[in-house]
């Protein structure tokens, strides 16, 4: 995996350490000046530093996008009352992968970022929940977390400021769904990994029936950053609904694949180009997935017009989600993609609501079908049908994330599933 | 119980499609229409239970709400418009139902559920008729017996997992869980039922998943009809309905009663209905002759206790109305006890189930007092050691013995007695040949009447059909005396 090149860095923000060798050592990371921000935040009325990330107007960087400011804002401001603060580090969306970049280079960020947020909201207690795959890199987080504790940043009355602060690495097993918020809360609870019914929010109602806020490591990795040069420097980048920068992962037929920090709103033919080197090999782009798996896929047409932030993917049909770019060259198969989605999302459905247990499984089944040699042109119909009515009826948004790339394909490549069922069928 | 709300709560309005409803402050929504008659299609919201939202069958759509939700996980707020019969509901609410039949076996000719499924019920209202799937169902473990006589079929389930809340929340015995994900998802037995109200599992599964081994391929549901009557098991009198036709009575289930059993009723009341109409009940007086039983005349009974001295020990589970008319018709006779069962088991399981076993015992007691009779236990010993071979004993017994030796006893202590006869609602049984004669009584659901449960509450019997011969109760068999 290769990175923008060393010159880049200097006017970011999550991966402006990124650069230091050896920064995942404390006192290499505390010699660039990390944790400085930490123990002037002690200084500060917790409410400010509230108010300073709500101005800077960052929003969740996990994929739905909901501005962290306004989240923070549900959250009870007694701080005598036992509170959690969650790190949803459980990036498992397909073609996901920046969260495992920030963190096996630079875990401090995150510890950082997380002191911060935890002593702006109060919160006593703190759990960063890691997938369970990211396994050297919940080993460089434990022993982050391990020396911070060490340092006393970590632990009873911190440096003396009278806050309290506990945190713990907790792994995952591996279930994509332990992603979703309240999911996530299921499964530290030590239940099976079952999104909760919402209303009541985390927010009101989490972790052990506590007020919990679940943020993405990327969320509170910018924490910091947006402290220590304030909220209007944050919002010089991106557009004015989604300022700042994001790390997006970029995979697929490009030159360049990798992790890339680029403010908000750039176009996304740019990322290609000018980041990523363009197309491997000189071939035609084909069509490009922008948010990870479960973003309906942009033709190569879309994808030349339109920037990479909230509001202009959506209104162009798609969403950001996680940031995950998959870049997908005229040598790749869109049928091939539509089955891989399926597979994927039918083996990750909790089982929970009816409309995604059996919608995910159905789809796939309808696809395999037709790889089978005996699907029916009517078949794209049914497909369509069956993910329209998975949508918005269930607790989490798993069967969205399911039906959403399944309607997006139909509408954007129908004459290709068109020629594959009848390849198929001649093929049998 | 807890579900029983005893202070007067502020009231709330509301709309739901074009009716006005008025409910109590924190209503949930759905309950809310449940209750007013509205029929809205669900299958995990259950009133006893915690609320899972998972079903996905309630959808409705409210006013300055951007989403549909489900109506079972909201609770009820001044001037709210919800609606559920607009077409985007409509759809939602077919499709999921064609989810929720997507894997399923449609074996209803040879499911126990049939006639009473929640799937075949919705069906007939939101069913798309022509099915869309084709492809392979999956397939899950059918035919499970997971003990406490429940059976489990997994290919039936639609994890609604009322099943598994119940044993979390209201027996916390935990026996059940769904594993795997998906579609494979699955009801799972990690140790056998183990607790005292597994057939509820059997009554709140809305469809053929769980069913009783007790109450497999007797009857078909459209067959049977229901009395409502009460719990004879217990002092608790939990309200109850009893399934029969004129073959016989098939199931005890529960009635929703906040006052005593709330939603549910505890295995041994399901076995209530087990003498009703068993073969051999009393057609008329019997005599033990021969080693056997056989028919005998009114005036051959009258003939032999005419010289002898009457006395009386009565079951403490006659109705109000029976002890009333007994003590009325048997005035003259001072000899009169009461035999109580025995308390068995914990003085109270903290759910339904009682250790005293007899279920008008005060209404016996009251009647007693009443009579300046002694029901005390002391008194019955007392006439149990004094019987001599002048004494003609007449015994009304127990519809239901739990504690057999306690029985066995008290049945050897009576021989002393020279005539002995009992008043039974049972059928002719080895335990009986020590009595020289058999007069038949009508069992609780052959009678109307009203029993006084634990809580000085009353309750009432009422009569469904009879399986014996006799109308007669207690006092009316007054006349062999006359």
């Amino acid at each position: 995996m290769s990175i923008a090149n060393k010159a880049d860095y200097q006017n970011f923000t999550l991966l402006s350490y990124h650069h230091i060798p050896s920064v995942h050592h404390l006192e290499i990371f505390e010699e660039a000046g990390g944790y400085e921000m930490m123990k002037k935040c002690f200084t500060l009325d917790p409410e400010k530093i509230k108010e300073e990330v709500k101005n800077s107007g960052l929003r969740g960087r996990g994929g739905a996008g909901f501005p962290t400011g306004v989240k923070w804002g549900f959250f009870s401001k007694d701080r005598n009352q036992r509170k959690y603060l969650l790190c949803n580090a459980d990036e498992s969306e397909p073609g996901t992968f920046k969260d495992r970049y920030l963190l096996e280079i630079n875990p401090h960020i995150l510890v950082e970022g997380m002191i911060i947020s935890a002593f702006a909201l109060g919160t006593q207690r703190g759990y960063i929940y890691i997938r369970g795959e990211f396994y050297e890199q919940a080993m460089i987080l434990e022993k982050a977390v391990k020396d911070a504790y060490k340092r006393g940043y970590l632990g009873k009355n911190i440096l003396g400021s009278g806050f309290d602060f506990e945190l713990v690495v907790h792994r995952g097993a591996g279930a994509y769904i332990c992603g979703e918020e309240t999911g996530l809360i299921s499964s530290l609870e030590g239940q099976k990994g079952r999104p909760k019914l919402k209303p009541p929010f985390p927010a009101i109602k989490g972790y052990r029936g506590l007020p919990t806020i679940v943020n993405n490591v990327e969320t509170l990795a910018a924490v910091p950053w947006i402290m220590r040069c304030g909220a209007a420097a944050y919002k010089k980048w991106g557009t004015e609904k989604s300022p700042g920068t994001k790390l997006f992962s970029i995979s697929g037929d490009v030159n360049r694949p990798g992790v890339f920090e680029l403010p908000l709103g750039i176009p996304l033919i740019e990322v290609i180009e000018k980041h990523c080197e363009g197309v491997r090999e000189g071939n035609k782009l084909k069509a490009v997935i922008p948010g990870g798996s479960s973003a309906p896929i942009f033709t190569a047409e879309i994808a030349k017009e339109v920037r990479m932030d909230y509001e202009d993917i959506a209104q162009k049909g798609s969403m950001l989600g996680s940031g995950a770019i998959i870049v997908l060259d005229e040598t790749r198969s869109i049928p091939d993609i539509l089955k891989w989605t399926l597979e994927f999302y039918h083996h990750e459905s909790c089982g929970q609501c009816t409309p995604c247990r059996e919608g995910t499984g159905w789809m796939e089944k309808i696809f395999k079908r037709a790889e089978q040699g005996e699907g029916k042109l009517s078949d794209i119909e049914l497909l369509d049908k069956v993910a329209f009515n998975m949508r918005g009826r269930t607790i989490c948004a798993l069967s969205d994330a399911a039906a959403m790339p399944t309607q997006g394909i139909i509408k954007a490549f129908r004459g290709e599933l068109e020629s594959y069922i009848k390849i198929q069928m001649k093929n049998r | 119980m807890s579900e029983v709300e005893k202070l007067p709560k502020k009231m709330i309005k509301l709309k739901w499609n074009d009716k006005d409803l008025e409910v109590p402050e924190g209503t949930n929504l759905l309950g809310a229409a449940l209750n007013n008659g509205i029929k809205v299609a669900h299958y995990c919201y259950h009133p006893g239970l915690a609320v899972a939202g998972v079903c996905r069958m309630c959808m409705v759509e409210q006013q300055g709400v951007p989403r549909p939700f489900p109506a079972c996980n909201a609770v009820v707020a001044e001037g709210i418009q919800v609606r559920n019969d607009t077409k985007q509901i409509k759809d939602a609410v077919e499709w999921t139902l064609q989810f929720h039949l997507l894997n399923h076996p449609l074996d209803c000719p040879i499911c126990d559920q049939a006639g009473e499924c929640g799937l075949q019920d919705y069906y007939m209202k939101h069913g798309q008729y022509d099915s869309a799937m084709i492809d392979k169902k999956v397939h899950k473990k059918k035919v499970q017996d997971i003990g406490c006589d429940v059976v489990l079929d997994a290919e039936r389930c639609i994890l609604c997992a009322r099943c598994t809340r119940f044993v979390d929340d209201v027996t916390k015995t935990h026996e059940l869980g769904i594993v795997n994900r998906g579609d494979h998802a699955e009801i799972s037995v990690q140790k056998e039922l183990h607790n005292d109200y597994a057939q509820n599992l059997v009554d709140i599964c809305p469809v053929g998943a769980l069913t009783s081994k007790d109450f497999r391929f007797k009857q078909r549901v459209w067959f049977l009809e229901d009395v409502e009557s009460t719990c004879i098991g217990c002092e608790t009198g939990c309200s109850v309905k009893i399934s029969q036709n004129k073959s016989g009575a098939y199931r005890v289930r529960p009635i929703v009663d906040s006052e005593v059993n709330g939603f549910w009723m505890c295995d041994d009341g399901r076995k209530i209905y087990k003498h009703l109409s068993t073969p051999g009940r009393l057609v008329g007086p019997m005599v033990f002759k021969n080693s056997m039983f056989l028919p005998v005349a009114e005036s051959e009974i009258k003939e032999k206790i005419k010289s002898k001295n009457i006395k009386f020990i009565l079951s403490a589970g006659l109705s109000n109305e029976e002890y009333q008319s007994f003590f009325k018709e048997f005035k003259n006779i001072k000899n009169i006890t009461l035999y109580q069962l025995p308390k068995t088991g914990a003085e109270f399981d903290g759910i339904l189930k009682r250790a005293d076993k007899n279920c008008n015992l005060r209404g016996a007691q009251k009647a007693f007092k009443l009579a300046g009779a002694d029901s005390s236990e002391e008194a019955m010993k007392k006439m149990l050691d004094t019987l001599t071979s002048q004494d003609a004993l007449f015994v009304v017994m127990p519809e239901i013995v739990y504690d057999h030796d306690n029985y066995a006893s008290f049945l050897s202590k009576i021989k002393k007695a020279g005539l002995r006869v009992a008043l039974t609602t049972d059928d002719m049984r080895s335990e009986f040949s020590d009595f020289h004669f058999l007069l038949p009584v009508p069992t609780f659901l052959e009678k109307e009447g009203h029993i006084i449960n634990y809580q000085n509450k009353e309750r009432k019997l009422n009569k469904g059909r009879s399986y014996g011969a006799s109308d007669r109760n207690v006092g009316d068999w007054a006349h062999l005396f006359h």
